[in-house]
């Protein structure tokens, strides 16, 4: 009988990546917040399944929480934190996995994209590893550099081609920027472009960075374009946090970050499935 | 209505139709891009020419049923070309060529009962039992005073496959092989 708990000396490297990661917060003033797991609106995403829990449910990400935490005045946050995605499993995926997120006023998502790009640095200066220079690539560029063709403008054909010929080769750490401005979540829009970027390394994808939305009606509009398709797709609808759209655009410009940390550690000790990585339930 | 399969039902050994052909499921994999729909990526491989292929299917596509049956059968002879088994219920012979033993044909045991699929009242894949048991029939002379511990050399089996064994195994010892990887497992006490 298996314990299913990874080797001592990768639970070591975890813990010290994490330390070294708290340091660098701690060093930028930033101030660690701990996040409900149970919630009443989760992540409202076309793609994300949140598991109900005592009539209430398990969040996909601290996301929104901290979101409200920025608007009550606190201007530099973090969090490390349990999330939940129904119907994820695989190498790269488990239900439960841990989400880091770290939001601040004053900057969009270029500054974002400094501190992540210094933040994960630390982590392996921990373990005694120095990464090279992260790259930087838009997502057109990705598509013609590594599929040989312009992006499908279908958006799941798209997906299809970006998850089968361009996300296995982005070996370096690399920045993706230039999204187009269909595919911004939850982040603003200047332009043809959404204001976000994705870190890749090793063929995974490790987080996701937006210049915070600060628009009450463009998120409530975003909200009903997700429950919609949602519907259409034949998934349930989730309730809108009212308290998230009136939080929105009470604070000042922002970015904000999620950094998926199992596969942050799958990279650093070179492990290939995230189960090797964390303990597992 | 044709029984399909939801892509949250794929698993490995599903047997399915692709235009028309019969596939078994070798390979499948959860892939996400992070703000994107879902998908399944798999490798199939087709069940009359052997050819693989890869297919991605978003989550909630569905891939029809082949209409294949699994039969036990047990191995009775061969003439180095075609490998003849017997239905154990109703002792119907079936022939199997080689090249449909896929390159497993060389641990067959005496009377081994596999698994044989058939398509259409054709067998189109033998599925070996995941472990046998087969005698050393030569083991090469171990190198005294190596104690590497991942250190192998090669052994022939009594069922005529060639594979590598740790240094301690000698010639006339009972071991257990995983068929499905062509490792080594463990010595068998014969006492």
């Amino acid at each position: 009988m298996g314990l299913d708990v990874p080797a001592p000396e990768i639970l070591r490297a975890r813990a010290d990546a994490l330390r070294a990661a708290r340091r660098w917060f701690w060093d930028h003033g930033f101030v660690e917040i701990e996040a409900p797991a149970l919630v009443r609106s989760p992540a409202l995403e076309e793609h994300l399944e949140a598991l109900e829990a005592g009539g209430a449910f398990l969040h996909t990400s601290p996301e929104f929480a901290l979101k409200r935490v920025l608007a009550s005045g606190l201007g530099r946050i973090f969090a490390i934190t349990p999330c939940f995605r129904g119907e994820e499993w695989g190498p790269n995926h488990n239900v439960e996995f841990t989400m880091l997120e770290w939001y601040r006023i004053g900057v969009g998502f270029e500054g974002i994209l400094e501190d992540c790009e210094a933040l994960v640095c630390a982590a392996a200066a921990a373990l005694g590893q120095t990464l090279p220079p992260f790259e930087r690539l838009s997502y057109a560029e990705a598509f013609q550099r590594h599929a040989g063709t312009a992006a499908p403008d279908d958006p799941i054909e798209a997906d299809r081609l970006w998850v089968n010929d361009v996300e296995s080769k982005l070996h370096n750490p690399t920045f993706i920027l230039d999204y187009p401005a269909d595919r911004c979540a939850f982040a603003s829009v200047r332009g043809p472009y959404a204001e976000r970027f994705e870190l890749y390394w090793g063929g995974l994808e490790l987080a996701n960075a937006f210049t915070e939305l600060l628009s009450p009606d463009e998120l409530r509009a975003r909200f009903a374009h997700n429950n919609a398709a949602r519907v259409l797709a034949g998934r349930a609808p989730y309730p809108v946090d009212e308290r998230l759209v009136h939080a929105i655009g009470q604070h000042p410009r922002a970015g904000g970050i999620a950094l998926g940390v199992d596969r942050l550690i799958m990279r650093l000790v070179g492990a290939a499935d995230i189960r090797d990585v964390r303990v597992l339930g | 209505m044709a029984n399909v399969y939801e892509t949250s039902e794929f698993r490995n050994g599903l047997k399915v139709l692709v235009d028309g052909q019969p596939f078994s499921m070798i390979y499948f994999q959860f892939v996400k891009p992070g703000k994107g729909t879902a998908f399944t990526r798999t490798k199939l491989k087709n069940l009359l020419s052997g050819n693989v292929i890869e297919r991605t299917y978003r989550t909630g596509d569905t891939l029809e049923a082949a209409d294949c049956e699994d039969v036990e059968m047990q191995y009775t002879w061969n003439d180095g070309e075609t490998f003849y088994f017997q239905n154990t219920e109703t002792f119907d012979e079936v022939p199997v060529s080689k090249l449909m033993m896929d390159g497993s044909e060389d641990f067959l045991t005496d009377d081994i009962i596999v698994s044989i699929t058939m398509f259409n009242s054709r067998p189109v894949a033998v599925t070996l039992p995941n472990f046998i048991e087969a005698k050393v029939t030569y083991a090469e002379p171990g190198a005294k005073g190596n104690t590497a511990t991942n250190a192998t050399k090669n052994a022939t089996l009594s069922t005529g496959a060639t594979i590598q064994v740790p240094l301690f195994v000698e010639t006339d010892e009972v071991i257990r092989v995983d068929t499905r990887t062509r490792e080594y497992v463990s010595r068998v006490n014969t006492k």
